[in-house]
């Protein structure tokens, strides 16, 4: 039963990717990522069927907070600071984002069965899941040209890296978890920072005009 | 007499003059002479009989004990190293005074101070670990000592140069000791002949070394180094630190067992060098830089006559072959003698005049006539000729091919080529001294630069006549050092047998050679009485007729150098632009000649000028755009996993 309801929330976040391709506000766009965050904070509580262990609970509290919570607060926050609420012209237009990251996706579900999966794995979508994941988060880097954007790329690449750790959840040490999460968290922060500093320079926060300081 | 208190007592003055040097001149002068002389006196003791010097300290450096040895090679080398580096010192007080260069000087003592303690260290160094280290702080200190005037751009830029080649050599270096230690299993160094498995690693040090040393075609450093460091640094640059090159040289080929190939390549490009060496020093129209070039042929006698000597220990000729090596080691003397006496004599000029550039000089004996007969001195020496000490380590070195040629061996051939192409070097290197002698001596001055040249003082004129008095001692009494070239040959170590009795050619060329000198100075006086008695009628030089000529039309050093020149420009490579007077009124005429280094120029431009267009070309994926990059990063995944994927298919 765990079983089905996990492979439903993978499911359910795979589609959260295709909704942040497909999305030009860029408060949808933080919202689908919080939302993202939500689901996958609660796959834990799923995969430890047999007993609650305080571990796992922590982990799963963490990210819902970190990646439901505060993240999604901090990128708002940053918007706002630094006037904007869409994107204009991505890289990518929306159209074909939204067809690549459907290729990528189904690619994804046919290179998951060729792979030499242990067997308690082969049934799951999770691996899948995380390769859909990361290739939308490159996606979304690649072909959108707003800061906040790339952002919310990097943060559903990091989810797609999340779903593969979730694989080996009982091996990974607490500290390393944490660590991750804190490792995102003050990324994004920084970068909240980065975005009103650049706004306020140049007026724009088109990361394509951001080429003197290449060398 | 035990060498260790002396060594000590060198190594603290030296420390002392690194740390002292910048501020106290006199007493830095003081230490690096008491320096000088406790390492010529290390050195001199084990020359003369003391028993080799062998010292393992408990302190480790690098995780290796600290072993130290002094023996008859590293001794021969260590009197060079001493006396050029106190006489340096002594020059430069006058040559470099604080009043004219408060900044450099008081760097330049220091780091000649750090020059000379590492160079005696690699001398002594009997660890592969430790060996290494005094080398890079020995290359890193005579960068520094070049650029010690740094304004200029060709000195920077020649600075670089140094550093680069050094480095490249070092590298093959380090590659050569890790091999070493790897094969045999430990740092130390010492006598390795019955490992034939090491024979392939003399190949490393003939590069690693080679480059150092500046053997044609690894020599592209040294021209530019040379002309442009001030000229005590030159002295010492070119008197000893390429010698630790040679040293190198005769260090390992000694030690470790030698392929035939090995010797054969350091006899041809020996022979090679010293040929192609003094036909670049010929086209040279810069004093220094002649001098440079003029120091690639001596190495490359001494690279030649170390490769004779080890193919004649392999085909079991002693004879000939104890007489290359000993030609061969008594050459590192002879060269570093003259050669700093030579840099030296060209550091006046350059002091008088303010310019190295021969084509500006003229008839500066008149106002200099100390180092004009000291420079004509060093020119003889360095030129072969009897009777003075040049002639005395080529002579063995002839003797020595000679001996190869007549064996029938299959040496045979190729030693008479060799022979053959050193006296031709020999030839060259006189028309070049007679050359670089004359331009800047005789004649009339060309330019204003000679109008205000004067004499330089004591402290330079004193190392100069020290030299030169060098130069002559080892000419006319080549016997006296043979037992000191005795000693380092045995300890030398290769497959020839320790050289004992001198050869009977030695003796009767030092008879030869006084006889020589004594007729040189009645023939000389006689003239010198008969210019001067006053029978002779003075008139003015036959001037062609002209009807105002000027001290501008006197022969300059293209057209010295024009009729040999002519004969190499498959490797000089001249760059010519003339303009030829036109009309019944030409306006402007002119003729500028200038030789590049070809090898650097020609050969190694070109090859880096295309690895610097590919990097240009890779340089346009840095563009600064973002998003490009993390496609960058998400191509290389998926290559990477098509990369995995088709190798797990297999």
């Amino acid at each position: 039963m765990n079983e089905g309801t996990l492979n439903l929330l993978v499911g359910l976040a795979m589609g959260l990717n295709l909704l942040a391709l497909g999305s030009s506000r860029l408060p949808a766009l933080i919202r689908t990522v919080a939302a993202q965050g939500v689901v996958l904070g609660v796959m834990p509580l799923l995969i430890e069927h047999e007993t609650l262990d305080w571990r796992v609970a922590a982990v799963a509290m963490a990210t819902i907070a970190g990646k439901g919570v505060v993240i999604p607060w901090l990128l708002r926050r940053a918007m706002r600071a630094a006037n904007i609420e869409r994107e204009i012209e991505p890289f990518v237009g929306y159209v074909p984002s939204l067809l690549l990251g459907a290729g990528g996706t189904i690619a994804a579900v046919g290179l998951a069965r060729a792979l030499p999966l242990l067997p308690e794995h082969s049934g799951s979508l999770l691996v899948p899941g995380a390769m859909a994941s990361v290739l939308t988060g490159f996606l979304l880097l690649i072909g959108r040209v707003k800061a906040i954007s790339q952002v919310c790329g990097y943060l559903i690449l990091e989810n797609g890296i999340y779903l593969f750790g979730l694989l080996l959840i009982h091996s990974t040490p607490l500290l390393v978890e944490s660590g991750i999460l804190l490792d995102v968290t003050v990324g994004v922060f920084v970068i909240g920072i980065i975005v009103d500093r650049i706004q306020r320079a140049f007026d724009s926060l088109d990361t394509r005009k951001l080429t003197t300081l290449r060398e | 007499m035990n060498p260790g208190p002396f060594l000590l007592l060198a190594l603290l003055a030296l420390a002392a003059g690194v740390v002292g040097g910048p501020r106290f001149p006199r007493a830095w002068l003081g230490v690096s002479l008491t320096a000088s002389l406790a390492g010529l006196a290390a050195a001199l003791g084990v020359l003369l009989g003391a028993p080799d010097w062998e010292w393992r300290g408990v302190w480790r450096l690098g995780g290796e004990a600290i072993h130290l040895r002094l023996d008859g090679v590293s001794a021969l080398f260590l009197v060079l190293l001493s006396l050029v580096s106190g006489l340096g010192a002594l020059y430069a007080r006058e040559y470099w005074p604080d009043a004219e260069n408060p900044s450099s000087a008081p760097r330049g003592r220091a780091w000649w101070s750090v020059l000379t303690l590492s160079m005696g260290l690699v001398l002594l160094a009997a660890n592969g670990l430790h060996f290494l280290i005094a080398w890079e702080l020995f290359a890193v200190s005579a960068f520094f000592l070049i650029t010690l005037d740094a304004r200029g751009r060709a000195t920077r830029a020649a600075g670089w140069l140094y550093l680069a080649a050094s480095h490249a050599g070092t590298l093959v270096l380090f590659a050569f000791f890790g091999l070493l230690a790897a094969r045999t299993g430990s740092w130390d160094l010492g006598p390795m002949r019955d490992q034939p498995a090491l024979a392939s690693l003399l190949w490393l040090a003939l590069v690693g070394f080679g480059v150092k040393a500046g053997v044609f075609p690894l020599h592209i450093w040294l021209p530019s180094a040379h002309a442009n460091a001030p000229s005590h640094v030159s002295a010492l640059m070119s008197g000893v630190a390429i010698k630790m090159g040679i040293y190198g040289l005769v260090r390992f080929s000694g030690w470790l067992p030698a392929p035939r190939g090995a010797a054969w390549a350091l006899m041809g490009f020996g022979a090679a060098s010293a040929v192609l060496g003094i036909v670049f020093a010929l086209a040279q129209s810069d004093l220094k830089r002649l001098l440079a070039y003029c120091s690639v042929e001596n190495v490359g006698l001494i690279a030649a006559g170390l490769g004779g000597a080890l193919l004649a220990g392999a085909g079991n000729e002693a004879a000939g072959g104890n007489l290359l090596l000993a030609g061969a080691l008594l050459h590192v003397w002879n060269h570093g003698a003259f050669k700093a006496l030579l840099f030296f004599g060209a550091g006046a000029v350059l002091h008088a005049t303010g310019t190295r550039e021969v084509n500006r000089l003229g008839g500066l004996w008149r106002a200099m006539p100390w180092t004009a007969s000291l420079f004509a001195l060093g020119s003889l020496a360095v030129a072969g000729l009897p009777p003075l000490n040049g002639f005395v380590s080529e002579w063995l070195i002839y003797l020595g091919l000679f001996d190869a040629a007549a064996s029938r061996g299959e040496a045979a051939g190729p030693a008479g080529l060799t022979a053959i192409l050193i006296a031709t070097a020999g030839a060259l290197a006189l028309a070049t001294f007679i050359k670089a002698s004359a331009l800047v001596f005789l004649g009339a001055g060309r330019t204003p630069a000679t109008r205000h040249a004067h004499e330089c003082g004591a402290l330079m004129r004193g190392p100069m006549l020290f030299l030169g008095a060098t130069c002559v001692f080892l000419g006319l009494g080549p016997l006296g050092v043979w037992p000191a070239i005795a000693r380092a040959a045995a300890s030398w170590g290769g497959a020839l047998s320790p050289v004992g009795e001198p050869p009977v050619a030695l003796a009767m060329l030092g008879r030869a050679q006084r006889v020589l000198a004594v007729a040189a100075v009645v023939v000389g006086g006689a003239l010198w009485h008969r210019v001067h008695s006053g029978r002779h009628r003075r008139g003015v030089t036959w001037d062609c007729g002209y009807a105002a000529p000027t001290a501008r039309m006197q022969y300059v050093s293209g057209s010295f150098a024009g009729i040999v020149s002519g004969w190499f420009t498959w490797i000089l490579r001249p760059a010519r632009t003339l303009r030829r007077p036109r009309g019944l009124f030409p306006a402007k005429a002119f003729h500028l000649e200038r030789v590049p280094e070809t090898v650097l120029e020609r050969v190694l431009g070109p090859v880096a000028a295309v690895f610097v267009r590919a990097s240009n070309a890779v340089r346009r994926l840095q563009h600064g755009r973002l998003s490009f990059y993390i496609l960058y990063v998400a191509a290389g995944l998926v290559a990477v996993g098509m990369f995995v994927w088709v190798g797990s298919l297999r």
